[in-house]
């Protein structure tokens, strides 16, 4: 057996390929913290990879050129995985990732298998550079704190990649020509010596030597913004984050936030009226001075004397506009504000606690109603409901990231119901906004500079302003973080009751009849508490439709009893009201919320940013719990509620669980397709060669070489589907006659094997050995007397 | 392309050979098949194997069937290069010097026992093997078109002698061993001799005089070889030159005359185009001389490591 001269290759390689795995992941997440999902996927990937360095296909003497088709298959599926589970995974865990993301995803393993067959040179050097990708993706994609090092961790690698894979092809080169056994292969421990020093000296240079290389070397990073310490065109806020500004773009870079922004003397404005206009026109001064010149040097020097110069002339005081389309692209926000973070999310803008008189609202109506500031929801001239005020006081406290936080006074952080802080970016967009867009269960939030309680007003319980202030300015980014909800851990105590809390819990006299026995329909043997809640919304989501259009009767006293009773479809507006309505009778403390809905179809992939827009005006109801808080509930169908970030562990049970669920709606199809698989499976021999032989039929050949040609592929292809292939150093006349003393009776095979060496070695001029009609009739006598079933190799000891 | 039509008169040719030499070498015709394809192939051949198995009988019989001139030299330590080109002679009478040509200068030379001559006399041999041509006293003389070298060496007593160099092996087509006959065979060769006179060589075969051989030789120089077989060729050569046990691989005019033998051999069984078979059915004896004493063990190795081109690309 020869020498395994290229394992240190293969491990560098397979180095390679994990720091390039690491690196992709930490610059695939905006947090720089690898997804527990990516993590599984790599743990999986690598162990995969390992099996097949192991006990996977080795080239041989006889398949150095192309891997096994099995092994390209299974290159191929690494490849298209992340793609394929992506719905799956969206469906089943609320989480997804940009297509291009998945194109990297699919990239890196491929990547990581190709390192896994890194016993063939060509697939070292595909993922090598696999890795390069990687690299060129994290670096142009990552502005985290680790990609860097990462970076120059995937650069050492890379050297020494290269050093083990020029000994390898030095290695290769000698061993093919005559010099074996006389040149001995040696580790190249002095290159790597020189390499690591080299690479030791760049690492203290860059880390312990003169900061200023550290800061040309952050320069360098296409994602760092730089400093402008080194590089005066450096600036800060290209492409970062939470510099944002009001545009189509979430990510379009401005500085709004950014002392750069005040300390540039760059006026924006006058780029783009020169943009426009062309830049101001300045006569030159050496024409000024011809014509002060006077009259004579002008014609001893041109001759006639240009328009422009004759004294007395006219002169066009106006500009000229640029040609063509004079209509500037717009510059307009798309929303209201983009949300940045998990979503659905519920932002209000108002909050209701008095039913007072049943109306009908439609979206745009609501919409006018918002922009007015109003206090009491009137649609139509009627007033629906009246606005709550309870405004709930504001501390600072210290975040983790070193800044001052305003605090919710209301927040029990022993509370098990409630699951880890979710943080979300709000950034508004447009000017007409006079809201601070906040999500539910806020903890805690800040906007960058506006660190003093004083600056905030609650406009309603939930609601938050700028105090003093009827706009919220476009471009403020507020930080929050809000708590998410386990429903089913919530216990019954920890929901408030309705005495003491008239406002939220009265109900019309003329409702409460029909009201209570729907709801004490509804909620008949369940408990008090999240079960009763959940019910109501339940049977509202499944037993009612969703429909905006919808519009009860202008002379129905009751719109709700409409929705509820009679047309069982409505808009929101029905919905929230009917619910809240159903849970006051129940004892729970409700109250009506306006506000907008950030809808996760809205998600914008490629600037990892929801807007949301005006029109996106919802209604729901909330319930108040005890610590003060109000629970949102989602009884339209259509929307949802934002769920807790819940641990990895229960999202896959979830997703099995789901998975088991559709499998028992879908039982008879996917029992159909199992027993077709397995009938396809079983009989899979027969359907490939019936399919061959029909292409054979349709197809057999223009000249009698591809005829004799396509008639032994037939049949060679038969002897490798019932297990008598023929082997690769072995000839067709070798085989076809191994076969035939089988079947000694029948030397058909063996007469096309003869003359398919005619078809194939000789010369192009040379006529058949026997007349073409004589070479089609063999062809169809051999495709005929040897069929599946004749290649079947008889078991030992019968008769041949 | 010249298609050597394999006329009725030059098959009855190859036939009465092949009876010739069958009968003289009894039970061995897969050896003679080789003998006849080295022939054809222009090239020389080197028989090893044990004392008294029909080396120098069938090379008789060889000669005498293609009915050219035959020569024997025993190859001995004290044997000078001059007892095999030939030398100079001064003529009193006409006071000059005049060749006198060696053994070299028959159609079918037996060199036996080569290997117990010494490297000076080894060597003699290989222009007149290579070149088909002679040097003596600054003067060429051309050899016998159909030149043929029939060596042989005993591989069980190597005391007192001396190898062949890699360059020599180089000059020989292939190497054959006999080995003993089977008793059906025997008996046969024991009947056959009951009152026989010794010393009866081989019948000439009809229609082999003359310039029937060169002419069978350019018909098969003419034999058709596809680029993929020649392809395959190749790869087998590059396996050799990287194989580990194989001190030194395949040279290019190894190369050569394995296409030259490949060509004997589909030509003698009435094919105008080489296959890889044929390339494979020769393998042995054209790679055995080559490659040194692994070459029994390397060479189904070497043949099993290389796809056959099957179909076109």
């Amino acid at each position: 057996m020869a020498p395994d001269t290229n394992r240190p290759a293969r491990i560098a390689t397979f180095l390679l390929a994990f720091v390039a795995y690491a690196t992709s992941e930490v610059a695939a997440h905006s947090t720089g913290v690898p997804g527990l999902f990516g993590i599984a996927f790599g743990v999986g990937l690598f162990t995969a990879a390992g099996l097949l360095s192991a006990f996977g296909p080795k080239p041989t003497a006889k398949s150095t050129a192309t891997l096994p088709r099995r092994v390209q298959l299974l290159l191929a599926l690494a490849f298209a995985l992340p793609l394929a589970a992506e719905p799956l995974l969206r469906s089943l865990t609320a989480d997804g990732s940009p297509l291009e993301m998945q194109l990297i995803f699919g990239l890196r393993a491929l990547g990581v298998l190709l390192a896994g067959l890194g016993a063939w040179a060509k697939c070292r050097r595909l993922a090598a550079v696999i890795a390069l990708f990687l690299a060129l993706f994290a670096s142009a994609m990552g502005d985290q704190p680790a990609v860097p090092y990462l970076l120059v961790a995937l650069a050492v690698c890379g050297g020494v990649w290269l050093v083990f894979e020029n000994r390898d092809r030095a290695g290769a080169t000698a061993a093919s020509g005559e010099l074996v056994g006389r040149v001995p292969l040696r580790m190249p421990y002095r290159e790597l010596a020189v390499f690591g020093v080299l690479a030791a000296c760049a690492a203290v240079v860059a880390v312990a030597g003169p900061k200023r290389v550290l800061f040309t070397l952050g320069e360098l990073m296409p994602t760092s913004g730089g400093s402008g310490d080194v590089d005066p065109f450096a600036r800060s806020g290209v492409g970062d984050g939470p510099e944002e500004v009001a545009g189509d773009n979430a990510r379009a870079a401005g500085m709004v936030e950014s002392d750069r922004l005040i300390e540039d003397t760059k006026d924006a404005l006058v780029d783009v009226v020169s943009d426009m206009f062309g830049p101001p026109h300045k006569p030159p001064k050496k024409q000024e001075r011809m014509v002060a010149g006077g009259l004579a040097d002008v014609i001893q020097n041109h001759g006639k004397l240009p328009d422009n110069r004759r004294p007395s002339r006219d002169f066009d005081t106006h500009r000229q506009g640029p040609k063509g389309n004079r209509t500037p692209g717009s510059q307009a926000a798309r929303g209201l504000f983009e949300v940045s973070g998990r979503t659905p999310l519920h932002v209000r803008a108002v909050a209701y606690e008095r039913y007072a008189y049943p109306a009908v609202a439609r979206p745009d109506e609501w919409l006018a109603a918002v922009g007015g500031g109003f206090a009491e929801l009137r649609v139509g001239g009627s007033m629906v409901w009246q606005q709550s005020r309870d405004p709930v006081s504001l501390g600072v406290e210290p975040h983790p990231d070193g800044n001052e936080w305003m605090r919710s006074s209301r927040l029990d952080p022993a509370a098990a119901w409630y699951a880890d802080d979710d943080r979300h970016q709000f950034k508004i967009a447009a000017d007409r906004l006079n809201l601070l867009p906040t999500p539910e269960l806020l903890a805690r939030f800040r906007i960058q500079r506006v660190d003093k309680p004083d600056y905030y007003r609650w406009e309603n319980d939930g609601v938050l302003t700028l105090a003093g202030r009827t706009r919220v300015p476009p471009g403020i980014v507020v930080n929050t973080e809000c708590r998410t909800l386990f429903p089913d851990r919530l216990p019954a105590h920890a929901l408030a009751h309705g005495s003491g809390r008239a406002a939220f819990t009265e109900l019309p006299d003329e409702l409460a009849e029909r009201i209570a026995a729907l709801a004490a329909a509804w909620t008949a043997g369940v408990p008090r508490g999240w079960p009763q809640l959940d019910a109501v919304v339940r049977a509202l989501r499944t037993g009612y439709e969703f429909d905006p259009d919808a519009r009860p009767p202008a002379d129905h006293p009751h719109p709700v009893l409409w929705f509820l009773f009679e047309s069982r479809r409505g808009p929101a507006y029905l919905f929230a009201t009917a619910a809240a309505l159903l849970l006051r009778k129940l004892d729970y403390p409700t109250r009506v919320c306006l506000g907008y809905y950030a809808a996760p179809k809205r998600y914008d992939p490629e600037t990892d940013h929801t807007p949301v827009r005006a029109g996106d005006l919802h209604l729901w109801p909330e319930v108040l719990l005890r610590d003060g808080h109000w629970l949102v509930l989602e009884p339209t169908p259509g929307y949802a509620v934002l769920p807790p970030l819940r641990p990895w562990r229960e999202r896959v049970a979830d997703a099995v669980d789901a998975l088991a669920e559709w499998a028992k709606r879908n039982a008879l199809a996917l029992g159909g397709i199992a027993l077709g698989v397995a009938a396809l499976q079983w009989q899979r021999r027969r359907v490939s060669d019936a399919v061959a032989t029909t292409r054979h039929h349709l197809f057999p050949g223009g000249t009698w070489r591809e005829r004799i040609v396509r008639a032994a592929k037939l049949l060679e292809r038969r002897g490798r589907l019932a297990g008598s292939p023929r082997r690769p150093e072995q000839s067709l006349t070798a085989w076809a006659d191994e076969l035939s003393a089988r079947r000694p009776a029948d030397p058909s095979l063996s007469a096309l094997a003869r003359l398919t060496e005619w078809a194939v070695y000789a010369p192009a001029l040379l006529p058949p050995p026997v007349p073409e009609a004589e070479v089609r009739s063999l062809c169809a006598r051999a495709a005929r007397a040897w069929p599946l079933t004749a290649f079947v190799r008889p078991p030992t000891g019968a008769p041949a | 392309m010249t298609e050597p039509a394999i006329s009725p008169s030059t098959h009855d040719a190859l036939d009465g050979l092949r009876r010739a030499l069958n009968a003289a070498l009894r039970g061995k015709p897969d050896v003679t098949e080789r003998v006849i394809a080295c022939l054809l192939a222009r090239g020389h051949l080197l028989l090893e194997d044990k004392p008294g198995l029909g080396k120098t009988t069938l090379a008789k019989a060889l000669a005498t069937a293609v009915g050219g001139g035959f020569a024997r030299v025993q190859c001995t330590p004290d044997l000078l290069p001059g007892d095999i080109t030939g030398f100079g002679v001064f003529n009193q009478k006409s006071r000059e010097f005049e060749f006198l040509p060696g053994p070299v200068f028959a159609d079918v030379l037996l060199a036996d026992e080569i290997n117990r001559t010494t490297p000076r006399t080894q060597s003699a041999l290989l222009e007149a093997m290579a070149e088909r041509q002679v040097t003596v006293d600054n003067t060429r003389h051309k050899l016998s078109d159909t030149f043929f070298v029939i060596a042989t060496q005993n591989p069980v007593e190597h005391h007192g002698t001396y190898p062949l160099p890699e360059a020599q092996l180089d000059r020989f087509a292939m190497k054959l061993s006999i080995g003993y006959p089977d008793k059906p065979h025997e008996l046969q060769m024991l009947a056959a001799a009951v009152g026989a006179a010794d010393g009866r060589d081989a019948t000439p075969v009809q229609g082999m005089m003359g310039r029937t051989l060169a002419m069978l030789q350019d018909k098969v120089a003419a034999v058709a070889v596809a680029p993929a077989v020649q392809g395959y060729m190749i790869d087998l050569a590059h396996r050799t030159r990287a194989h580990p046990k194989v001190p030194l691989g395949l040279s290019p005019r190894g190369l050569l005359t394995w296409q030259r033998v490949s060509q004997a051999w589909a030509f003698l069984h009435g094919r105008p185009f080489v296959t890889p078979d044929d390339v494979k059915a020769v393998a042995p004896p054209v790679l055995g001389v080559r490659l040194g004493g692994t070459a029994e063990a390397v060479v189904p190795e070497l043949l099993a490591s290389v796809p056959v081109p099957v179909y076109p690309h």
